[in-house]
């Protein structure tokens, strides 16, 4: 492995790059932290949510025309699913307090795969 | 007289072994040799999916984008006050639990901590309108008295970081005396002239975050980690070379493509979130000048009286020490320290930096602080 490493100049010129990329990296972060590319930056962005909208808006109705589902369809689906993880996440947070109650009423002989609860009694170890 | 040779016995038919067999055959083949000389071959990133987050835990409360989780104890003595772990909203809470043996969360309760975690599920767009109100008084909050209910403790210890810390910080100064007992902040951005390239972005005429909310609604998660990689441009390029120079070394792919995972997660961000933070925060760094509102309430940072503990990562390049130093100053509390370790914004709390720097550290600082 040591002859590959001395003798291969592609590992050679990774090493280089991986040595010197914060210097690449300040120089490029330099640039763009310089008033006229956030202007551009800025603008871009502008120019970007404007197609985006445009574009978006004749997207919708042309996949609707070929009956096909746009983003939105996408995204209302997503929010569907999303809100069948919260219900589910519900009844799991009150599946935990049943058990939680169950293991109190019954603290006599918890369920076996209970682990009792942890006395809160920790000190910290002495330091010598 | 010539000898009768007996007829040669006809070599059998060699059986027919179909193409494919033979192709599966030698595929096989070649892929043993390959495994046992070049373990990094072996691919290691499809079993990824299993080993993040593996220590066990129990979902407690979710409201909204708000999951909160209490990690089992494995002791039979704890510590009196519970830690509730505030994680960042744009980032998921795994980075903290990576893998057995590279985790802060299994760590602290192996040391006898009670652990629960706020970790942030991706915001729909019904979420858009949560702004730093509703995480701070309405989430957090309810988070607190959630923990103190399920521990049976009146007093509890926030550790937030990154953003988590800014939100922490906000909720403890804005609430005094809601059971506190610690507060511990890692990398935390409090004065926004660190963060020169967004201020300079968003103190620019033409960025308008009022159109970029209106539009987007919830801001991509692509976009906040284009941000991100802004602020190193050649560093995941730089990953990528050093993964292929340590192909061989099967712990460094594992770990390397932990990280690499980790870091193009990124949540995206509530739009209300977003304008509130440029505009109190990176626009008018109103920490710094004491006009920091959350709903009606100024945030004076100077109310925070308990225990605190800053910290810090002497290479961060998201959060540099430039942006969070001040924190320490503007901190009430008479009980107050900060840690600068060296390493990153991510090496400071996992990875093997971590293990030996950070978390001894934290646990000598917590352990008398929790009892």
């Amino acid at each position: 492995m040591s002859d590959d490493k001395e003798l291969n100049p592609v590992r050679l010129w990774r090493e280089w790059f991986v040595k010197s990329e914060k210097a690449w990296s300040q120089a490029m972060t330099d640039m763009m932290g310089d008033e006229r590319f956030s202007k551009g930056m800025g603008r871009y962005m502008q120019e970007a949510l404007h197609t985006h909208r445009m574009f978006s808006e004749s997207m919708a109705q042309y996949l609707a025309n070929l009956n096909l589902p746009s983003r939105q369809d996408i995204l209302d689906l997503s929010d569907r699913m999303g809100q069948v993880e919260d219900a589910l996440a519900a009844v799991q947070v009150e599946l935990r307090e049943l058990r939680t109650r169950i293991a109190q009423g019954v603290s006599a002989a918890p369920a076996s795969s209970e682990r009792p609860k942890p006395a809160r009694t920790k000190r910290p170890p002495e330091i010598s | 007289m010539a000898s009768r040779r007996a007829p040669a016995a006809r070599p059998p038919a060699a059986p027919e072994i179909p193409q494919e067999e033979i192709d599966r055959q030698v595929q096989r083949a070649v892929e043993r040799t390959l495994a046992r000389n070049i373990p990094g071959l072996r691919m290691p990133a499809p079993d990824l999916d299993l080993d993040v987050g593996q220590t066990p835990k129990e979902l407690v409360y979710a409201r909204d984008t708000l999951r909160l989780y209490h990690y089992k104890p494995m002791l039979d003595e704890i510590y009196r006050v519970p830690l509730l772990v505030i994680m960042s909203p744009v980032a998921k809470g795994y980075i903290l639990d990576l893998a057995p043996g590279q985790s802060l969360i299994e760590y602290l309760v192996l040391q006898g901590y009670d652990v629960y975690m706020v970790d942030w599920i991706a915001p729909r767009r019904e979420h858009a309108a949560l702004g730093i109100e509703a995480f701070v008084s309405g989430m957090i909050d309810e988070a607190i008295e959630r923990v103190a209910a399920d521990a049976g403790e009146r007093e509890v210890t926030l550790v937030g970081y990154c953003m988590g810390g800014l939100l922490s910080c906000l909720h403890a100064a804005l609430n005094p005396k809601s059971g506190l007992k610690n507060l511990v902040c890692f990398t935390t951005p409090i004065n926004a002239d660190g963060m020169t390239l967004y201020k300079q972005w968003v103190n620019s005429r033409a960025f308008d975050i009022d159109r970029l909310v209106e539009e987007l609604g919830v801001i991509p998660g692509e976009m906040i980690n284009a941000s991100i990689q802004a602020l190193r441009p050649f560093q995941r390029s730089a990953n990528q070379l050093q993964l292929l120079n340590n192909v061989d070394n099967d712990a460094f792919v594992k770990a390397n493509l932990r990280f690499d995972r980790w870091a193009a997660d990124q949540l995206p961000l509530p739009g209300e979130l977003m304008r509130e933070f440029v505009r109190e925060f990176l626009r008018g760094n109103k920490l710094i000048t004491g006009d920091f509102h959350v709903g009606d309430n100024v945030v004076d940072l100077g109310k925070i009286r308990v225990p605190f503990l800053h910290v810090a990562a002497e290479y961060d390049h998201i959060v540099p020490t430039a942006a969070s130093r001040d924190l320490i100053g503007l901190v009430g509390s008479k009980d107050k320290q900060e840690i600068v370790v060296k390493g990153g914004h991510v090496s400071l709390v996992a990875g093997g930096n971590a293990v030996y720097r950070l978390w001894p550290q934290l646990d000598r600082w917590l352990a008398p602080r929790s009892v």
